[in-house]
């Protein structure tokens, strides 16, 4: 069986391992070489275990899918533990041909193991359904390896790649990782077992902080491998498995960058046009203001204003309350009535609030925001506004991915994990609870200032922007080495298609109220309860210095700002509301908002900060956030006064 | 997914803080890896999965799906 002179006695028992990603055709592709069936779905995940069968008397392996060799799954530690085991005859990598990018992701882990490998490019038939072309002859050049496509249901190319089996060679191309880690590695190849293959893949799994291998290949040698890894490691602010699959990724990105493959179908010219322009450091300006001003009328004008209106006013105030109240009369309980339709009831204020007021504005921000998305404009407008923080020397990346998604700062609490010391931790989350509004929570506060005088929404805005460069400037020194270009790639622009757009803002319209109505409804009872047991009268009276003198406001603010320590888009809604019943003027609807936006996001947040860093941190955290709000509402209703603007 | 923000792709389904957080059961924010953008996962709306159905029906051939048990 030895085709080749050279190889050692080749192990006839040695198998053709097929791996890939989840879901490309490896078992459809295993049933084609092999003629026996194994379960084939369109379901990832379907083949959770080995199955091994042989091509005449070559044996074969069927593999879980896998996204990486460096385990995160016990899938993956059963495929990676194959290629490590018994060296294989050669190493097969089932593609999907409609996506390189992530399948070159997995190509240079599997080069790194130096086995006789294949890459065969699967589902090409869906792949030129979708227009997708891929020059698999640069492909093979660039990469050094042999490549064959097939369409594995059809058993086409299979015949081409059973050919190829015999003479597979390893991968010639290698990645050069940085400096450090190219030397760390030098040092552990000397203390690692010389494996015939895999020796790279072996020291690289262990400087990612892989125990298995550290336990399976260390030996006696094993506290001075830690030493090294820690050493390591000590130089990047980030974990050394990430900044190793970053390197990875950016050679993906410059091996595609030689590869012609188009994987749209041809863009209109007027697209690519629009997608220069867009970028474009004098140009770029003007396109930016106009989508800003396109989403301010939209959201402000169209949901804040003419939806609102009809939802709260129409809807709710003529036809649901007056029915509601009604059937809640039936009911001989005094409290449950107040409780349904009083002025803190549930259908009254959470719903109402939720409903009529924060939902148009939501609906119409996400709408907004997914076109944004599918037309590949977001980017573009990243790179935008990536350029004033890179020029003041601050650090956009630390800011503007939060601000533009979700921004949920539950999640980016988490991520500060990342950082090195408990000092930069504590002050980051701090930062994030403070400056960095949950977008969703910021298109409502947008939303509600966009009604207001041009010079009013001006004042708004310099405080969120104020806060947004402090925190990039914070980051800039907390985080060193973050500055690189966060965007890997600009997708070509697009005409948003409908379908997609009204799907994505359907999502997030789901997921925002599943998470908001609750707490709206919990807020809602704290503030009948406080009003029932009179603590309410108690703490208007005992917050007015505050409130009335300090912030210029009228008393009855106090229950919204109650409401805003549970998620400020609640407390928002109610300063919105008494703007709307005329209890608040323009200037005094700026300070109580600006209050609100500097508050912590929302209830679950805190209690993420708690879980991370321990209830006395939390403690000092409140204890700084919510002084420091009114505080800024204070200096900025004196401000307003003293310059007697009124907006008015 | 491929990340609307950056263009880094990575699989949604092996994200850490879905592990880290204490309200993870049913969490639909995803966060990219790369640059921390964070979207919702569509595939965890019951009103998006209606939606597409709704709006692009089941392609005719019922053949490619056998067995859609998870593991
Ligand atoms: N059109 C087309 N469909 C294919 C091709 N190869 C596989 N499929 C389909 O793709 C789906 C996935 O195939 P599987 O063989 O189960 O994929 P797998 O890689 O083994 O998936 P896991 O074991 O779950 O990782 C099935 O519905 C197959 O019918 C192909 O070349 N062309
Ligand atoms: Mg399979
Ligand atoms: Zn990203």
């Amino acid at each position: 069986m030895t085709c080749h002179p050279e190889a050692p006695a080749l192990d006839p028992e040695a198998p053709i391992v097929l791996v890939g990603n989840p879901n490309v055709g490896k078992s459809a592709l295993f049933g084609a070489l092999t003629g026996r069936y194994v379960e084939v779905s369109n379901f990832p995940g379907t083949t959770v275990e080995v199955s091994a069968g042989r091509a005449g008397d070559i044996p074969i392996l069927d593999t879980p899918g896998v996204n990486s060799l460096y385990p995160r799954s016990d899938d993956e530690r059963v495929t990676r533990n194959i290629l490590l085991a018994r060296p294989p005859r050669a190493v097969v990598q089932v593609a999907d041909a409609r996506n390189l990018r992530r399948s070159l992701l997995l190509t240079l882990q599997l080069a790194e193991f130096d086995l006789p490998f294949i890459l065969d490019l699967n589902m090409a038939d869906e792949a030129r359904a979708q227009g997708i072309t891929v020059d698999t002859a640069r492909l093979a050049q660039v990469l050094g390896a042999s490549i064959v496509e097939t369409v594995a249901t059809r058993k086409q190319g299979v015949d081409a790649l059973r050919a190829r089996l015999e003479v597979a060679q390893p991968i010639g191309y290698r990645i050069h990782y940085d400096g450090a880690i190219e030397a760390a590695l030098a040092r552990l190849a000397v203390l690692l077992p010389s494996e015939p293959a895999g020796a790279r893949a072996v020291a690289l799994m262990i400087l990612a902080g892989d125990a298995d291998m550290l336990a399976r290949y260390g030996g006696k040698h094993t506290p001075a491998l830690q030493q090294i890894v820690a050493e390591t490691a000590a130089g990047y602010s980030q974990p050394l498995n990430y900044v190793i699959a970053q390197q990875r990724s950016r050679c993906v990105d410059c091996l595609l960058g030689q590869v012609a493959h188009t994987s749209r179908r041809g863009g209109a010219a007027w697209a690519e046009q629009f997608g220069r322009l867009a970028v474009h450091p004098l140009w770029g300006w003007p396109i930016l203001a106009a989508v800003l001003f396109g989403m301010y009328m939209f959201v402000g004008r169209l949901g804040a204003g003419v939806m609102v209106n009809w939802m709260e006013g129409v809807l709710f105030k003529q036809w649901l309350l007056p029915v509601a109240t009604r059937l809640a009369g039936y009911i001989p309980v005094p409290l449950v009535v107040e409780a349904l339709v009083g002025p803190y009831g549930v259908i009254s204020m959470a719903l109402s609030y939720g409903i009529a007021i924060v939902m148009p504005i939501v609906l119409t921000f996400f709408f907004a925001f997914s076109i944004l998305e599918d037309s590949g404009y977001l980017p573009r407008l990243a790179v935008m506004l990536d350029r004033p923080f890179k020029a003041m020397g601050l650090n956009g990346k630390a800011v503007l991915p939060m601000v533009l998604g979700l921004g949920c700062d539950t999640m980016a609490t988490l991520t500060t994990r990342i950082l090195e010391t408990r000092k930069e931790r504590v002050m980051v989350t701090l930062l994030l609870a403070l400056g960095v509004p949950c977008s969703a929570q910021l298109g409502v506060l947008l939303g509600m200032v966009a009604l207001l005088p041009p010079s009013a929404i001006a004042v708004w805005g310099a405080v969120v922007v104020v806060t947004m460069f402090v925190v990039g400037w914070l980051a800039a020194r907390l985080l060193p080495g973050q500055r690189a270009d966060f965007i890997l790639e600009l997708p070509p622009i697009r005409m948003p298609q409908l379908g997609n757009i009204v799907i994505k803002t359907v999502a997030r319209l789901e997921w925002y109220l599943k998470e908001v109505l609750p707490l709206f409804v919990l807020g809602t009872f704290i503030l009948l309860a406080l009003d029932k047991t009179g603590a309410l009268n108690l703490l208007e009276q005992w917050a007015a210095p505050l409130v009335v003198n300090g912030l210029g406001l009228p008393p009855q603010t106090t229950g919204a700002f109650i409401i805003g320590f549970l998620r400020r888009d609640y407390g928002a809604a109610g300063l919105f509301t008494l703007a709307r019943s005329g209890a608040l003027d323009a200037g005094q609807l700026v300070v109580s908002l600006v209050v609100i936006t500097l508050f912590v996001p929302c209830i679950a947040n805190v209690m993420v900060i708690a879980k991370e860093h321990g209830w006395k941190t939390t403690a000092w955290v409140v204890a700084f956030i919510f002084p420091f709000a009114f505080g800024v509402g204070v200096v900025l209703n004196l401000a307003l006064h003293a310059l007697g603007i009124t907006f008015a | 997914m491929i990340c609307p923000l950056c263009g880094f792709e990575y699989d949604e389904t092996a994200l850490d803080c879905h592990a880290a957080c204490p309200m993870a059961q049913g969490c639909a924010i995803v966060c990219c890896p790369n640059c921390g953008y964070q979207s919702v996962d569509e595939s965890k709306s019951a009103l998006a999965k209606l939606l597409r159905r709704l709006l692009k029906p089941a392609p005719p051939s019922a053949s490619r799906s056998k067995n859609n048990e998870p593991s």
